[in-house]
């Protein structure tokens, strides 16, 4: 079958690649600042996605991982008393400054456990042991950490709220969201760092045994802990989560970016398409004159924003891929994930066929007879 | 004489204008038979291409009625009025009016995909038309490529594809010079004659008398002896 709508769309090159090209921008727009944005709360719940814990237990409303409230630690026996539980440990996150070789001072996230090993934390060591952290006042740090700290070496030394510190070890991909470098250390080492840490702790760790029903511990645990918050690792991902999207309006900037993406989109092919279909307008009623139907000329509209959607997609996809490697040396993780993607061209083709919609209307009023005047 | 291939009997046609209604047609009747070639002329304003909509069933009449192909065709339902002219009515038109993206065989398949026939069928079909028309070298060639005299080659394929039994034309040779207009008249004539299509041409060109088996005229919607 002939497609005038392919033909039609190709036959004018210029239109073509400004309407490929505005779907191209938005498409780009869109994936890269929420790839952006998703590389970045993939930081807020990095750790709690790669830690082993099943269940974690919080002070009531914490808000997020990165802001941790303390309780009592004994309340970790209530919580290996458990049926269900197969292990349980205190888990300390504070931010502490540590002191620079320039003299400066910077704020660091510490996540401090007495068996690091048990609990995949760190999950990616470059150098050193983490069974060697609660051997003495010794800690390991992100190699992230090099771009606001500068330069670090394994054996070298830096001094934490007064107190030195051997580097024993180096990580990779623990980052928070704040930014701020994470650093491990012992448990008890962070617990004499502060006087508020004083036989407190700051979340537990719960892991499940076997075979255990998650639902049922989790609600024993919310019921031996009414002081306390119980959330399985994927409502605890979410919650942290959230607080950064809602709570700090990165959520609402991010929606107005993609609206933004998308009414540009939808601007510029309706706009395109619209002119199109005015200029073409003696072919459609010619269309009908030989007995053509609105629906006709419709499926020719749907289908010339089909083919912008696909390639302007394509482009803008392959656009958004050749920027991360780009971005990565800007310590950008541009986060695309094959999910991401196909919303993404879901979200092009509704946007690209909503436009054509646009013309549907000039298009219906055609008069056939018009094919009549000169 | 024979069963016409288009009839039309007391037409009326009222336009709304405002306020004021405008009565272009005032109770025309004509028939056109197989293998006649009918000259509609008259000045501007006279109701020609109103009558020629009518007759190619695009306008629908105030009264009156019209038949194409043995069919009264009394509804005004959009959709059955496009079947009459999917099944029945061939179109020319004074500006060509081709698809420009689309090659002088893709223009003629086009049409006939449009009145639902589709792939290898039409493709061999409207190379058919187009042979018939003496373009069977230039298949491939674009609308820009091609002269006016090829054009309307064109336009008359596809007006022949898929076999209507009425050709209504629309100063087919208005923007032709005078040679490439006789061959189109001439081509007129053998098809209409070879095939016993019913053809109406509105026409100002006085070539077209000579090809037409008879004149009709019209002054102020009514026609004139």
């Amino acid at each position: 079958m002939v497609s005038l709508a392919r033909k039609n769309l190709f036959h004018d090159r210029l239109r073509f690649f400004i309407t490929v090209a505005g779907v191209a921008f938005a498409v780009t727009l869109v994936l890269v600042q929420v790839g952006l944005f998703m590389g970045l709360l993939g930081k807020a719940t990095v750790t709690i996605e790669n830690c082993g814990a099943d269940v974690w237990v919080t002070s009531k409303e914490t808000p997020n991982v990165d802001f941790a409230h303390t309780f009592p630690e004994t309340a970790v026996l209530r919580v290996r008393g458990v049926t269900g539980v197969q292990r349980a440990d205190n888990l300390i996150v504070q931010f502490m400054n540590i002191q620079l070789p320039s003299g400066a001072e910077e704020g660091s996230l510490v996540y401090a456990l007495e068996d690091f090993r048990a609990w995949n934390l760190p999950w990616r060591v470059d150098a050193g042991d983490v069974d060697d952290l609660k051997r003495g006042a010794y800690i390991m740090m992100d190699v992230s950490a090099e771009r606001r700290f500068g330069p670090f070496e394994v054996g070298e030394y830096r001094e934490m709220l007064g107190r030195r510190f051997k580097i024993i070890g180096t990580t990779a991909e623990a980052q928070s969201f704040t930014t701020a470098p994470i650093v491990f250390m012992g448990y008890k080492n962070a617990q004499e760092q502060l006087q508020t840490l004083q036989g407190k702790t700051q979340y537990v760790l719960v892991k499940l045994a076997p075979g255990a029903d998650r639902a049922a511990v989790i609600a024993e645990l919310r019921r031996r802990l009414p002081y306390n918050d119980v959330w399985s690792r994927e409502e605890w991902a979410r919650r942290s989560r959230a607080y950064w999207v809602v709570s700090t309006g990165l959520g609402m900037n991010m929606g107005i970016t993609v609206f933004l993406g998308v009414l540009v989109g939808i601007v510029v092919v309706a706009q395109t398409l619209y002119t199109s279909a005015v200029e073409h307008v003696k072919e459609f009623g010619t269309v009908k004159a030989i007995g053509g139907s609105n629906w006709d000329i419709y499926r020719i509209l749907g289908e010339q924003a089909l083919i912008a959607a696909v390639i302007g997609f394509a482009l803008g996809g392959l656009l958004s891929l050749g920027m991360q490697p780009l971005m990565a040396r800007l310590h950008l993780n541009v986060l695309i994930s094959p999910s991401f993607a196909a919303a993404v061209f879901a979200g092009t083709v509704l946007m690209c066929l909503g436009a054509a919609m646009l013309s549907f209307r000039r298009v219906a009023t055609i008069d056939p007879a018009l094919v009549f005047r000169a | 004489m024979q069963e016409p291939v288009l009839a039309v009997r007391d037409v009326v046609k009222v336009f709304d204008e405002g306020s004021q209604k405008v009565e272009v047609l005032k109770g025309v009747s004509m028939e056109v038979a197989p293998g006649e070639v009918v000259a509609l002329e008259g000045p501007s304003g006279s109701g020609k291409t109103t009558l020629l909509s009518i007759m190619g069933c695009i306008l629908t009449p105030t009264a009156g009625e019209v038949e194409v192909a043995g069919t009264r065709v009394n509804s005004k339902r959009p959709d059955e009025l496009r079947a009459v002219r999917r099944r029945s009515i061939g179109f020319v038109f004074q500006q060509y009016n081709l698809f420009p993206a689309l090659t002088a065989l893709e223009n003629v398949e086009y049409s006939l995909n449009v009145k639902g026939l589709r792939g290898r069928r039409a493709a061999d079909e409207a190379a058919r038309v187009l042979e018939r028309v003496g373009l069977g070298d230039r298949l491939r060639f674009l609308p820009r490529d091609l002269s006016g005299g090829q054009k309307q080659r064109v336009a008359i394929a596809r007006a022949l594809a898929g076999s209507p039994r009425v050709i209504l034309a629309d100063e087919p040779t208005a923007n032709l010079d005078t040679a490439a207009g006789t061959q189109i008249l001439d081509l007129f004539r053998d098809l209409a004659k070879g095939d016993g299509k019913g053809l109406v041409i509105v026409t100002h060109d006085p070539k077209v008398r000579k090809v037409a088996d008879r004149v009709v005229g019209i002054r102020d919607g009514r026609l004139a002896a």
